[in-house]
């Protein structure tokens, strides 16, 4: 009876404590994240004119809209596939380079050092080179698919390969930083384990299973995390590579709020769909949550 | 090990090499050619001269942007490892009422289109007087959900006991906080400051919108200066800005790789 | 459940907060906004003071690369030239960020004297309200209007008012590969005229190896300035209410004849597999025509030089085809002009103005016209001297004047005016690009035209028209 009344006061003392340490983030999320939140919410609800200023109030008309539209339905579509196409892919391609850079060999570093470079390069300075050499003309791909007689391919032209195109460039500024964090994972399962597992005599295949993957699962957890919000947030690449086109065809749902509300100055529908986008993503994140953690293994 | 085995091992990682660095040393040799060998696709240069990078710094002040970049990113980095860190630290180590709603709508701010927050946060920053200044570059970014929920995740490894240790024989909150929690979290430190560095790094359509001149802008406004609309971009000018831009941050990563390695591997917690 | 509706219970509530939070904020800052805005822009207010009193004339643009290294010196030129004003000219990124930037300060003490706008933000300009029309200064000072190029000038004429100054204008012409018509047995200098010869030429361009196509005859880009471009040249409009000159737009009308001829065309030549599909950027298509990848395209009046300078082999310029039968009506001017912002002190817009005049003036234009292929907005700068030399070295040139100054005057060719154009470009854009897919085009004309319809009628609504 005594320990839960003094329980209770630490709990209440605690309070003020707690907030002391939030409040730098409280103050900051409220002004720069949630105030503007709350306002597009607000917009959505309504017409705006060219000024992006609510004229008319009309309800769920904005919502109604893009559920009937064939671009939003375009758009959507372009969205689960880029998060497709670029997380799992990206994902085993930085575990394959993680796991072949933690091999203790003469020159190493010097792997290590390539594999991550591609955190050293902005999403814009990677966008100009993927365009030139996606260039149909003049850019490298074609030139080696014309040497081996090859068809040569409309890359980011056509729209059955521009997400595609897009989204092989993504995956390679990605890979650097997902390579870094899954390599530092690796490195902090412990020896001994493998050490066992030797003795034990175990298959390469039995101990990828059944130990580096268990133990590398809360830095997994994490880097499917990010990389799936990275996904959904994709911005730069498509701005510069495709512009949306051709035929909408990657014109995720990012790009089609940003061409709303800063090209075609239709604030209203641009917010209607960043709160859709927003409860989109919501939805994903505790879906993981709930999957995720549960096979998340805690040391 | 088998030599046979070793040999594939060293096959894979050349491969992979090449594959990773391919788009970097493209880059490199088209800085170098003038537009009609672009234009012919070709790969290698005909010579290596540098009017290219001359022009490049002619048309854009590159310098002083490079800076600003620099002083733009390490504030936002430094910032975000305070503020998330201290948030993370009340998540896990003060308990408190209603904590967990307060983390989870931290959680939820990470899924907030930043195009919906733009219009907004301009007229922000304008009533505060931020235009075309660092702290409206910077400040707005400050608080980020993504790096508190990536330490609350580390800082939930450190065993609770060694927290009720430390009250118990009365060491403050926060000497705790800064003496033991933040130097066995240095891994995930340098991982948000990573992450930190290299998203403010990327920033482009803030950035555009909030200032005004050279002595504030970043380097990927100046990538597009270069290119222009209806009138034919140089491609190897614009290649050259690349490469400069590209540079620094390289090897400011060469360079500090092993530190990131063992930073990396250091931190864990057995 | 529960939790979730507590926790959206709580999300309301905490926002609330902090926007009641936040406002506040604003009202303590108010009064020193002005303050702290002033010391924001300490820098500029500090060059002002050194410069002897110069009144700061601010000016947005969106002149990139080259383009900018000549503004650059035609803006520091003006300044030396006269001590009154100093004009800062601001790169803000492309047409559409620096709308979108001028858009959020348009009105408060941050607007830029003048703002460089692209021809398709006309009508977004003039609803604004935060625009000085230059008819005032114009009217106020006697100035001669005549001077300028009408065909060019007309575009930025609303209702009778000179709304803005032309600046960096283009118009489009077909650009062609010499050499490739020689090799091909064709006339180098009797280029295609109508949409016959053009089919019939580019099927002799037509080069194929194996599989891959080496060269094409002709190509387009997806963009939907030449769209409207090639309508107009048949004397059709875009919208109706004569290309919303009379009155606001109601509907588009380029899904009739003069749209579906350029669309059968394009559809037409595509499935022959004569015309090439270069994308969206200006960049490619350049680099296909000078790669040799495609014998003619379509460019801008602004391109030629550079394209003339960069090729390898002979390059040829004309007129923009027009189908058989039809009556040449001329072409549309594209490009950007100046627009003054309002609200601002006398002292500040008679500096904006000023400047303008400086631009508009014959020496000015030749100089804009020779270093970057824009048109000169005043035509006596082509009786310079300096322009006569160049063009002797570069007849492509005089083409493109040429073609323009044939233009006949008239709600076609003065161009359409309606507040939704960027969006109108895309859904264009994209019918476009339905084309190489192996739609109809009559389908892809109505898809589009249904769906800017929409958007047109939404527009109206709002603005009360």
């Amino acid at each position: 009876m005594k320990r839960k009344i003094n329980k209770k006061r630490i709990t209440r003392s605690s309070f003020g404590a707690g907030m002391l340490y939030l409040l730098p983030s409280i103050l900051l999320f409220g002004i720069f994240l949630f105030y503007p939140m709350f306002k597009t919410l607000y917009l959505s609800l309504f017409w705006t004119d060219t000024q992006g200023n609510p004229v008319q109030y009309v309800g769920l008309e904005n919502f109604m809209y893009l559920f009937e539209s064939p671009s939003f339905m375009t758009s959507i579509k372009a969205t689960l596939l880029f998060v497709l196409y670029t997380v799992p892919v990206g994902i085993v391609l930085a575990l394959i380079l993680a796991l072949l850079a933690n091999e203790n060999v003469k020159g190493i570093g010097f792997f290590r050092t390539m594999f991550s470079s591609t955190i050293g390069m902005s999403v814009a300075a990677s966008s100009v080179i993927w365009m030139l050499m996606y260039n149909p003309a003049i850019g490298i791909f074609n030139k080696i698919l014309s040497a081996i007689h090859l068809p040569e391919l409309q890359w980011l032209l056509d729209p059955d390969y521009a997400l595609i195109s897009v989204a092989i460039s993504t995956i390679w500024m990605n890979t650097g930083f997902s390579f870094l964090i899954l390599l530092g994972g690796l490195q902090n399962i412990d020896e001994r384990l493998y050490e066992n597992a030797r003795i034990a005599g175990v298959g390469t295949w039995y101990k990828l299973r059944n130990i580096t993957l268990p133990m590398l699962s809360p830095t997994l957890f994490f880097v499917v995390t990010v990389s799936i919000i990275g996904a959904f947030q994709s911005f730069g690449q498509i701005d510069i590579l495709t512009g949306g086109g051709p035929m909408e065809s990657t014109n995720v749902i990012v790009y089609a709020i940003y061409k709303d509300a800063f090209i075609n100055y239709d604030v209203g529908l641009a917010s209607a769909q960043a709160v859709l986008l927003f409860f989109c993503i919501l939805f994903v994140t505790i879906l993981q949550f709930k999957i995720g953690e549960r096979r998340v293994h805690y040391q | 090990m088998i030599p046979f085995k070793k040999i594939s091992l060293y096959a894979l990682l050349i491969f992979f090499t090449i594959v990773m660095m391919f788009p970097i040393v493209y880059a490199f040799l088209i800085s170098f050619m003038q537009s009609g060998e672009v234009l012919e696709g070709n790969l290698w240069p005909s010579e290596f001269n540098f009017s290219n990078y001359q022009k490049a710094f002619e048309q854009v002040p590159l310098f002083k942007y490079l800076t600003n970049s620099f002083v733009v990113s390490i504030t936002v980095t430094i910032g975000q490892l305070i503020v998330s860190s201290l948030a993370a630290y009340a998540f896990v180590f003060i308990p408190f009422k209603g904590r967990d709603i307060i983390f989870f709508l931290f959680i939820s701010t990470m899924m907030i289109p930043w195009e919906a927050t733009m219009i907004p946060n301009f007229f922000t920053v304008q009533n505060l007087g931020w235009l075309n200044s660092y702290a409206g570059l910077t400040i707005p970014f400050f608080a980020l959900a993504f790096g508190t929920f990536l330490l609350r995740q580390h800082f939930k490894t450190i065993p609770k006991e060694l927290h009720e240790a430390a009250q118990v024989s009365g060491v403050g909150r926060f000497r705790f906080f800064f003496h033991i929690v933040l130097p066995v979290s240095k891994s995930s430190l340098i991982t948000l400051a990573i992450y930190s560095f290299l998203t403010t790094w990327n920033m482009y359509l803030w950035p555009l919108l909030i200032t005004n001149d050279e002595k504030v802008r970043t380097v990927q406004i100046g990538i597009k200066q270069l290119q222009s609309q209806e009138v034919a971009s140089e491609w190897g000018i614009v290649m050259a800005a690349v490469v400069i831009i590209i540079i620094p941050t390289l090897l400011l990563l060469y360079m500090s790789q092993k530190r990131l390695q063992k930073g990396l591997t250091q931190g864990a917690i057995k | 459940m529960k939790k979730m509706f507590t926790f959206m219970l709580m999300f309301v509530l905490l926002i609330t907060a902090c926007s009641s939070e936040s406002d506040s904020d604003n009202n303590d800052t108010t009064e020193d906004t002005n303050a702290e805005q002033t010391s924001s822009n300490d820098a500029t207010e500090t060059k002002e003071d050194t410069e002897s009193g110069k009144t700061e004339v601010v000016f947005w643009h969106a002149m990139g690369g080259n383009l900018e290294e000549t503004l650059t010196t035609i803006v520091s030129d003006y300044n030396a030239s006269q001590s009154d004003y100093e004009v800062v000219a601001i790169f803000q990124g492309s047409y559409e960020e620096a709308l979108t930037k001028f858009n959020t300060v348009a009105g408060t003490s941050d607007a830029p004297a003048i703002m460089q706008t692209f021809e398709v933000g006309t009508k977004y300009m003039v609803e604004s309200g935060n625009i000085q029309p230059v008819q005032k200064f114009i009217d106020a000072d006697s100035y001669d209007i005549n001077q300028w190029e009408k065909n060019i000038s007309n575009y930025y004429n609303v209702d009778g008012t000179q709304y803005s100054m032309p600046f960096n204008s283009s118009t489009p012409v077909l650009i062609y590969n010499k050499d490739a018509f020689t090799a091909a047995g064709l006339d180098a200098e009797n280029p295609p005229m109508t949409y016959s010869a053009l089919k019939e030429a580019s099927q002799k361009l037509t080069i194929q190896d194996g599989s891959n196509t080496t060269q094409y005859g002709f190509s387009v880009l997806n963009y939907g300035w030449f769209f409207e471009q090639l309508v107009a040249v048949q004397g059709g409009h875009f919208v109706d209410n004569d290309n919303g000159r009379t009155a606001s737009a109601q509907e588009v009308t380029f899904n009739q004849d003069e749209g579906l001829n350029v669309f059968t065309l394009i559809s037409d030549m595509y499935n022959d597999g004569t015309y090439y599909n270069s994308g969206t950027s200006w960049d490619d298509i350049r680099a296909a025509f000078l790669s040799g990848k495609t014998a003619m395209y379509l460019d801008s009046s602004a391109g030629v030089k550079a394209m003339v300078d960069s090729a390898e082999f002979e390059v040829g310029v004309s007129y923009l085809p027009i189908p058989d039968g039809k009556e040449r009506e001329g072409v549309i001017i594209g490009g950007a002009s100046l627009w003054m912002s309002s609200g601002l002190d006398e002292e500040i817009q008679q500096g904006a103005w000023d400047f303008m005049k400086y631009v508009s003036s014959a020496e000015v234009q030749a100089d804009w016209h020779l270093q970057t292929g824009y048109f000169a907005i005043n035509p006596a700068a082509y009786d310079l001297d300096v322009v006569k030399e160049v063009w002797e070295a570069y007849p492509q040139l005089k083409v493109t004047v040429n073609q323009l100054r044939e233009t006949k005057s008239s709600t076609a060719t003065q161009g359409a005016l309606i507040s939704v154009f960027p969006e109108a470009r895309q859904k264009v854009v994209s019918a476009m690009e339905s084309l190489y897919q192996g739609a109809d085009p009559q389908q892809a004309l109505d898809q589009a035209a249904s769906e800017i319809n929409r958007a047109l009628e939404k527009a109206n609504k709002l603005s009360g028209n």
